[in-house]
Formats: structure tokens, C-alpha cells, sequence
């Protein structure tokens, strides 16, 4: 095959050649490939700083650090992982490449606002840097900033909550630009019933972005007031309080969880159907318990301080809620169980990492249900429980999601395909590793050691160990993952335009597709996202 | 988890075993099934899916409606229990617990303070929370309670012991550098046992060292018996030679009371070879002037006659949690530590200015009362002023520590 006349989409078509082609691009896929190449990266990163948190927790006391570069090293990586890695990461990435593909469209509704959301996510990785390089020293708070103890301390707080601040707003103009570009951009005939569950969760994220990201915002604002100028609106001393600020941060932190796993609930939706080539059950309960998962998800934030002096009954009230939003998450997972009766079933990469995300989100669910609970919550509430369960959610459900998600689409942006073979080890690696991490952090976290120790007491090494080998056998899964998935995406088989058999619109274009998406005419939509009557799987 | 037969852990315990068995039944079902189907219907065996079922409406109104009469019943057991661990019994005995970056202080209703909490079992007791710095939060793994403690708000837990022995408390809200050591135990106490311990002092007959020594912890670590274990024995110490190491160097000392004042206040500068530098310092907060020279005269030998206790500066150090950031035995991670600090040159920021000035009286008298407006180089402001001990107290805790 001559590799010269080999067809390369959007790669190569651009009004701008070269780097600039990339910089000051306003294409949908570029933009999506950049979001991917960074979230990815910092992935890595925070993956790194989370096997060294694991390695210093091999055995009691002191091994490979000290607890103020303990304490440093979980907040960058908690920093990391959540602003940077996975709130853009299924949106950011996968949402720009997918969403205007999905329904029918040529971009996102403000492709110029699109490229400032990416320049906002840059500025904040930037700031992050300064924040771990500059003077004053890496910020130790926690993700969390928790008041009063992220206004005492000396180290470069000013500069990380700036920075989750940038990142905000990255977030926000994305979700401005998917929700609108739902509304005004599918194409003839995409009726709302039409929409593939992808598009549904990403407007449903979409939403929760736009409402609930400036409290972050603001909170952090006034974070940096406080450490500034001593405004006293969290100091007790002054007429502040303390707990103002927890509630202010979980307002959308909380939802923030749901920016995080609902795109992944939206990709195993869309996996799941192509992989046992049957319509996915329950169309409308699966579209509308997206919604109601980012409706009654933004009333629940409190449920992260039962413990906190908050009055008792606002843990009555959250505690209730809290349960509300079980609900739409089980009736997702029965439908995507009964989604593969009677089926054709196949398990190629992709849908091994979708029955990976089903079974980890089912012991992350299960697992939220005793932190729900009021009395039960007061044990476990501020253990290693809770780090183990929201891994569960997080890494199992949202990082699994993203996994597949990469199986699954960039051979289409690539137009190559990888080996089969080495993506299910790596997979099989993955899921034992992690579930061998995250499952006896959860049990001595049971057995009541408190989270961010650095050191801890001898009753609870053993389980610590095992959580310790179980994350190197998680970091050779993503090693095997990452190597077999940038060879064969750069070198691996070239494919048609429809490998898996899919029959959303993106997999009726070339892969990789082309800068305008669908040539010189508009796609007309004529039957539902998951009809597969004569949709062929190309031979590659 | 060891179920405990005391009234919150059962409490807790009830509705963990009742939600993660549901959990597990729940989980259980899924994955069963999730692989039964993916075998079953596998594509070699069905190329083509024999079904084109798009959903089903009374199996998705199932499906809603039994996870929500579960879910709320594991909301209302949660709760109705919960109100269990926030119901105090009337009769409990009443603890103030004062939390601050890195230690806890108990204090009983007769004025009494201890860095353990001490509570006679089968009896309920309330411990209130109060935070003078940022927020922590008292576990009591054992017990299944936990809140935080608040600076400016009155939170408080209740547990009743029914056993008599020793149950950890962790600090769980993370609070800075010293977060994972900021550990302490109740002690559970049979009832005449605990009478005995809530006696007002008697005069003591023992040597002050010897008291010092047992109160600081010391002998948890140090025997007096020249057994070995995490630390060295302090059996017939005087003029024994000891390899130490200092920086990693390693050079030979000879035991005298200058070494042994340096080796209390600052322990892990001078580290006896084969042992790792976990010993806290312990500064004049802790150890008093007055009863580091009781220690070093009792380990030397050289036990004078029990003086009339005045003021102990030990104690004063220990109980105001001064130890848990200032070493005695020179480590230095958070604080300076107290060891040798009576003839060290420190260098203190002052109004940005840096300075470099002789430790005496008023520096400590400084130190002491406006702690953050002198900063040793490389250490944070975070200390709180001592200004709630009297002038007395102070005057003990200076002179103490001047003979570090």
C-alpha cells in the first residue's frame, strides 16, 4: 500500500498549515485531539504521583517521603486528576470530537469560543505548574481547600485555586457550546429521539458545566480574598464560618461528580448496543435518567458532611436526596444488562472495557449507599473508604469509560486500527490491578484508617500492601494499554469506515473523516442511533 | 471489623451489615447475569440477534420503583440510627476535648487535662470538640463516632465503653504536616480503677524524674531495665559511651548532663547509631526547665529529695500539646525543637526583617506570648500564643527550657 497517497482527513485538510494549523484551529476533531493529547498526558502524571502515594503507604512510617511531600503529592494529584484529567476528560476530548458528528453538524455552534476553552484549560495547566514549581512551596490542602487550614498555610494555594478557577471557566464554555449546539445544529431529521445516548449525557454534563461551575469559581475567589486581603467570611473569630465554605464547595464539587461519570455512562451506552447489535433497552429511561441523574445530582452536595457540625436536620434532608439519586443510576445499569438479551455479542476491546465500567460502577454505586446513609456514613466518612469508593466511580466507571472510549473511536480518527490481542491483556490487567487497589483501600478504610495518613498503625498493613502491589499491576495494564494503543493508531491496519458495525452517523463517513465532516451534503436522518438492520462490520 | 458490644458501634454496625449485604445480593445479581448473558449470547453462537426489543415499560417501572423502596429503607434505618449517636444519655460524664495542629487535650469537669482520654467503662460519656486552629475531627474507630471539631463551634460525640481497655482516636479531618500522628487512645478503665486515676494527686513519694519519665511516655519507648526495643534503655546511663550520629556522621559521646538535656530536647540531632528518629522533641513547653533537670539528675543517678512541686513545666508542655510539634529530642519537622534551645543562636524573621539573636528570658517570654510575630527561619506561623497560662506557668515553662 502506498502510504503516500494514503487518505488522512482532517489531519491534513486545514486552512493553516503546519503548528498554526493546530494553535489557532476551530475545527471540532483538532480541538477534541488536543483535549486528548493533554488530559492524557496529565493523566499520566497523575497517575505517577498516585503510585508514589501508594509506594509511601507500602508499610508503616517513612519510606520513600516525608508527610509534607506526602501531603503535597495528593493534592497535586487530586488537583490534577479532577480539574485537569477528568472533568474534561469525556466532554473535552471525546464530547468535541463526537458531538457535532452525532447529530449531524459540521462543528460546534462557536467554534472560536471552542479554541478559547481550550487557551482557558492551557492557562490553567500553566498555573498549576507555577503553583508546584514557584516559591512558597507545592500547595498541601487537598483538592478540597478546606478553610480554615487553606488560609493558614504558607505554601502556593493562591496559585493552584487560580488555576482550578482557569479551568473552570474552560469548563464552562464547553458546556455553553454543547448545549447550544444541540438545540440549534442536528441535522434534518435527528428528531430528540433520534439523539444517541452519547449526545443525551453530554447535554445533560453540558447543563451541570454551565449552572454549576461558577460556584467553584466564586468559592476559590474567595479563597484567595480570604488569604489575601483576611476578609473573614470563613473565620470564626471575625463572624465567618468554617462550614459556609464546605457547603459553597460541594455545591459544585458534588455535581462535578456527575460531569465526571455521566459521558462515561453515555459511552457505554453507545458501546453496548454496537458490541450485541441490538437497540439499547429503555431508549427514554436511559435519556431521561441522564437528566434526572444531573437534576437531582445538584441537590445532594451536602451528603459530604454528616460529620461536618452541621445541623441534624440538613443530614435528614441530604440523606434523603442522596438515595433520590440511586435510583436513575440503577435503572441504568438493569437497562444495559437487558440490552444484551438476545444479542450478538462481541467481545472486541471496546466492550470489555464497557462490562469493566458496568461491574465497577455497580461496587462504587453499591458502595456510595452505605456513605448515604446517615448513621452508617459517620464510620466511614473521611476513611480510606471513601478514597477506594469514589476510585470506584471515577477511575472504574469514568477512567474505564475513557479507556473504551479510545478503544472504541480513535481508530475512526486515525483511520488505523490496534492489536486485539495485547488491548485485552492490557484490559484483563487494568481491571484485576484496579480492583485489587481500590477493593483493600475500601476494607481498611472499613476497618477504620482515616485518609491522607501518611504513616499508619500496624493493624492496617497488610491491606495496605496488597493495595500497594495491586497498583503496579494496575500501572502495567495502562503501560500495555497506552504502548499498544499509540502504535497501532500511528501504525496499525488501516480501516474502513466502519470496523465495530455502528450505526451512528460517524461511522458512515470515511475514517478519518473529513474536515467538513460529511462532504458536500448534509446527512438526512431517517431511523434511531441503534438500528442495525443492514449495518455491516468492514472486514480489516 | 470487630463488632463491639457497646451502644454507637452497634448502632453503626446494624445498618453497615443491613446496606452491604443488601449491596452485595444487589452486586451479586448484576454480575451473574451480566455474564451469563454475555456467554450465552455470544456472537459465534448467534451471528445475528434474535430479538428487537426496544424496552419494556413495565420492566422499566419495576425497575424503578423496587430500587426505591430499598434505597429508602436504607435511608430510614440509617437515620433513625444516626439520632442514636446524636441522643446523649442523660447521666454522661462530660469531656472537653481541644484539638489543635498536632494533639489532643482532654479536660474534666474537676479542671484535670490529659493528653488520653481516661473514662471509667459503662458509662456514657460526652466528649464536646472545640478546635483552636483549623479543622480535625475525633474518630473513635472502635466507638463507629465521628465530628469535627470546628474553631468557633460546639460540636460534641457521645460512646459508652463497655469494656475496660485501650480504643485509638484518629484526627480524620486532614489538618496539615502532622495530621497522621495526630493520634491518642481512650483509655477504658474498670470503675475503681478509674476512681483511683480521678483522685486528686497525692504528694508524690517517687522522684520527679521518674514521674516525668512515665507521664511524658518516655518508658513506652525507653526501659529502665536495659532491655532493648525501639529505643535505648535508660538503665545506669551515667557516664556511659554511646555512638551517635549527627548529619550522618558518626563520632562517640560520653552520657553527661549536656548530652542528655540535647538528646530530650532535640533527640533526632544526635541520633544513637541503630535507631531510627522517631523520638519527638520536647521543648520547654513540654518538659519544663525544672523537670528536664529532675529527668537528667533521676537517669544520672543522682535523685534529689522530692521537692514540693510547684509548677510542673513538664506537664504544662505535654497537656498544652506543646510537644506535638516542638521536639525535645531535637527532630525538627514542623517546630523548632526544645533540645538545646536554651544555648542556641536562632534566626528569626521579625517585620521581614531577618535577624540572628541569642535564645534568653524575654526571647522565650516572646516566643511564648506572640509566638508568629518572631519566626524562626523555615518554619510557619501556625502556633498559637500561649497566653492563656499564667505568668507563673510561663515563668516555669522559660526556665525549663532554658535548662534544655
Amino acid at each position: 500500500m502506498n502510504e503516500t497517497t494514503t487518505y488522512t482527513g482532517f489531519w491534513q485538510e486545514s486552512p493553516r498549515p503546519g503548528i498554526l494549523g493546530w494553535l489557532l484551529t476551530t475545527d471540532h476533531k483538532r480541538i477534541g485531539i488536543m483535549y486528548l493529547g493533554c488530559i492524557i498526558s496529565m493523566f499520566i502524571i497523575g497517575a505517577v504521583l498516585g503510585l508514589a502515594l501508594r509506594l509511601e503507604l507500602i508499610a508503616p512510617g517513612p519510606t520513600i517521603m516525608g508527610p509534607q511531600t506526602y501531603n503535597a503529592t495528593f493534592t497535586v494529584h487530586g488537583i490534577i486528576m479532577i480539574f485537569m484529567f477528568l472533568i474534561p476528560s469525556i466532554p473535552a476530548a471525546f464530547g468535541n470530537l463526537l458531538l457535532p458528528l452525532h447529530i449531524g453538524a459540521r462543528d460546534v455552534s462557536f467554534p472560536k469560543l471552542n479554541l478559547l476553552s481550550w487557551y482557558c484549560y492551557m492557562a490553567g495547566l500553566v498555573l498549576v505548574i507555577f503553583a508546584m514549581f514557584g516559591g512558597g512551596g507545592v500547595p498541601d490542602t487537598g483538592w478540597t481547600f478546606y478553610v480554615p487550614f487553606s488560609t493558614q498555610t504558607t505554601t502556593n494555594v493562591n496559585l493552584a485555586a487560580f488555576a482550578a478557577f482557569m479551568l473552570g471557566f474552560s469548563s464552562i464554555l464547553t458546556g455553553i457550546n454543547f448545549v447550544t449546539t444541540v438545540h440549534r445544529l442536528r441535522c434534518e431529521g435527528m428528531k430528540w429521539g433520534r439523539l444517541p445516548l452519547f449526545v443525551w449525557t453530554l447535554y445533560a454534563t453540558a447543563w451541570i458545566q454551565v449552572l454549576a461551575t461558577p460556584m467553584i469559581g466564586i468559592t476559590l475567589v474567595l479563597v484567595i480574598l480570604e488569604r489575601t486581603f483576611g476578609a473573614g467570611l470563613f473565620d470564626a473569630a471575625r463572624g465567618g464560618d468554617p462550614i459556609l465554605f464546605q457547603h459553597l464547595f460541594w455545591i459544585y464539587s458534588h455535581p462535578a461528580v456527575y460531569i465526571m461519570i455521566l459521558p462515561g455512562m453515555g459511552v457505554v451506552s453507545e458501546m453496548i448496543p454496537t458490541f450485541a447489535r441490538k437497540p439499547l433497552f429503555g431508549y427514554w429511561a436511559m435519556a431521561l435518567s441522564s437528566l434526572a441523574i444531573a437534576f437531582a445530582g445538584s441537590l445532594v452536595w451536602a451528603h459530604h458532611m454528616y460529620a461536618s457540625g452541621m445541623s441534624d436536620l440538613a443530614v435528614l434532608v441530604f440523606s434523603f436526596l442522596t438515595f433520590i439519586v440511586a435510583i436513575p443510576s440503577a435503572i441504568k445499569v438493569f437497562n444495559w444488562i437487558s440490552t444484551l438479551h438476545k444479542g450478538s455479542i462481541e467481545l472486541a476491546p471496546p466492550m470489555l472495557f464497557a462490562l469493566a465500567f458496568i461491574f465497577n460502577f455497580a461496587i462504587g454505586g453499591l458502595g456510595g449507599l452505605a456513605l448515604g446513609a446517615a448513621a452508617s456514613d459517620i464510620h466511614l466518612h473521611d476513611t480510606t473508604f471513601v478514597v477506594g469508593h469514589f476510585h470506584y466511580v471515577m477511575f472504574g466507571g469514568g477512567g474505564f469509560a475513557l479507556f473504551g472510549a479510545m478503544h472504541y473511536w480513535l481508530p475512526k480518527f486515525t483511520g488505523r486500527m490496534y492489536n486485539h490481542k495485547v488491548a485485552a491483556i492490557g484490559w484483563a490487567l487494568l481491571f484485576v490491578g484496579f480492583n485489587i487497589t481500590y477493593m483493600a483501600m475500601q476494607a481498611v478504610g472499613i476497618m477504620g484508617m482515616p485518609r491522607r495518613y501518611y504513616d499508619y498503625l500496624p493493624e492496617f498493613h497488610t491491606l495496605n500492601l496488597v493495595a500497594t502491589i495491586g497498583s503496579w499491576m494496575l500501572a502495567a495494564g495502562l503501560i500495555v494499554m497506552f504502548v499498544n494503543l499509540w502504535q497501532g493508531l500511528r501504525k496499525g491496519a488501516p480501516i474502513g469506515k466502519n470496523p465495530w458495525g455502528g450505526a451512528t452517523l460517524e461511522w458512515a463517513i470515511p475514517s478519518p473523516p473529513p474536515l467538513d465532516n460529511f462532504g458536500p451534503e448534509d446527512p438526512v436522518v431517517t431511523k434511531g442511533p441503534y438500528e442495525f438492520k443492514g449495518v455491516v462490520a468492514d472486514e480489516y | 471489623m470487630n463488632s463491639l458490644a457497646n451502644p454507637t458501634a452497634q448502632a453503626v454496625d446494624n445498618v453497615l451489615i443491613y446496606i452491604f449485604g443488601v449491596s452485595l445480593l444487589l452486586l451479586l445479581g448484576i454480575t451473574v447475569a451480566t455474564i451469563y448473558l454475555v456467554v450465552k449470547y455470544r456472537r459465534s453462537k448467534y451471528p445475528e440477534p434474535t430479538s428487537d426489543c426496544h424496552g419494556n415499560m413495565w420492566l422499566e417501572a419495576i425497575w424503578t420503583i423496587l430500587p426505591t423502596l430499598i434505597v429508602l429503607t436504607m435511608f430510614w434505618y440509617g437515620w433513625t440510627n444516626y439520632t442514636g449517636l446524636r441522643e446523649v444519655p442523660d447521666d454522661a460524664l462530660e469531656i472537653t476535648a481541644t484539638a489543635r495542629m498536632w494533639s489532643w487535650q482532654f479536660e474534666y469537669p474537676d479542671g484535670r487535662r490529659a493528653n488520653k482520654l481516661y473514662v471509667p467503662v459503662n458509662k456514657p460519656i460526652k466528649v464536646h470538640l472545640k478546635s483552636t486552629d483549623v479543622l480535625h475531627s475525633f474518630f473513635a474507630p472502635a466507638f463507629r463516632v465521628k465530628r469535627d471539631a470546628v474553631p468557633g463551634i460546639d460540636t460534641y460525640v457521645w460512646f459508652e465503653a463497655t469494656q475496660p481497655g485501650s480504643y485509638d482516636i484518629f484526627c480524620a479531618e486532614y489538618c496539615g504536616v502532622g495530621h497522621a500522628d495526630m493520634t491518642t487512645s481512650i483509655e477504658a478503665l474498670a470503675e475503681a480503677e478509674y476512681a483511683t486515676w480521678s483522685q486528686p494527686q497525692q504528694p508524690s513519694t517517687e522522684p520527679r524524674g521518674l514521674t516525668v519519665l512515665n507521664e511524658l511516655g518516655c518508658t513506652g519507648c525507653h526501659s529502665l531495665d536495659g532491655s532493648e526495643g525501639i529505643a535505648p534503655s535508660l538503665f545506669e546511663l551515667s557516664g556511659q559511651q554511646r555512638k551517635i550520629s549527627v548529619d550522618g556522621k558518626l563520632s562517640e559521646v560520653t552520657i553527661d548532663v549536656e548530652y542528655l538535656r540535647r538528646a530530650i530536647r532535640e533527640p533526632n540531632a544526635e541520633l544513637v547509631e541503630g535507631y531510627d528518629p522517631m523520638m519527638p522533641s520536647y521543648d520547654d513547653a513540654t518538659l519544663s526547665d525544672e523537670d528536664l533537670q529532675a529527668v537528667i539528675d533521676y537517669l544520672l543517678g543522682k535523685v534529689a529529695e522530692a521537692e514540693s512541686v510547684q509548677i510542673n513545666a513538664n506537664e504544662l508542655l505535654e497537656n498544652n500539646g506543646c510537644i506535638g510539634c516542638h521536639s525535645t529530642d531535637g527532630s525538627e519537622s514542623i517546630a523548632p525543637t526544645f533540645k538545646g534551645i536554651a544555648e542556641r543562636e536562632v534566626t528569626i524573621i521579625r517585620d521581614g526583617q531577618e535577624m540572628t539573636l541569642k535564645v534568653d528570658v524575654d526571647y522565650l517570654r516572646r516566643a511564648l506570648l506572640k509566638p508568629n510575630e518572631e519566626l524562626v527561619k523555615g518554619f510557619p506561623g501556625i502556633m498559637p500564643a500561649a497566653d492563656y497560662l499564667s505568668d507563673d506557668e510561663i515563668e516555669a515553662i522559660i526556665q525549663h527550657l532554658l535548662k534544655q
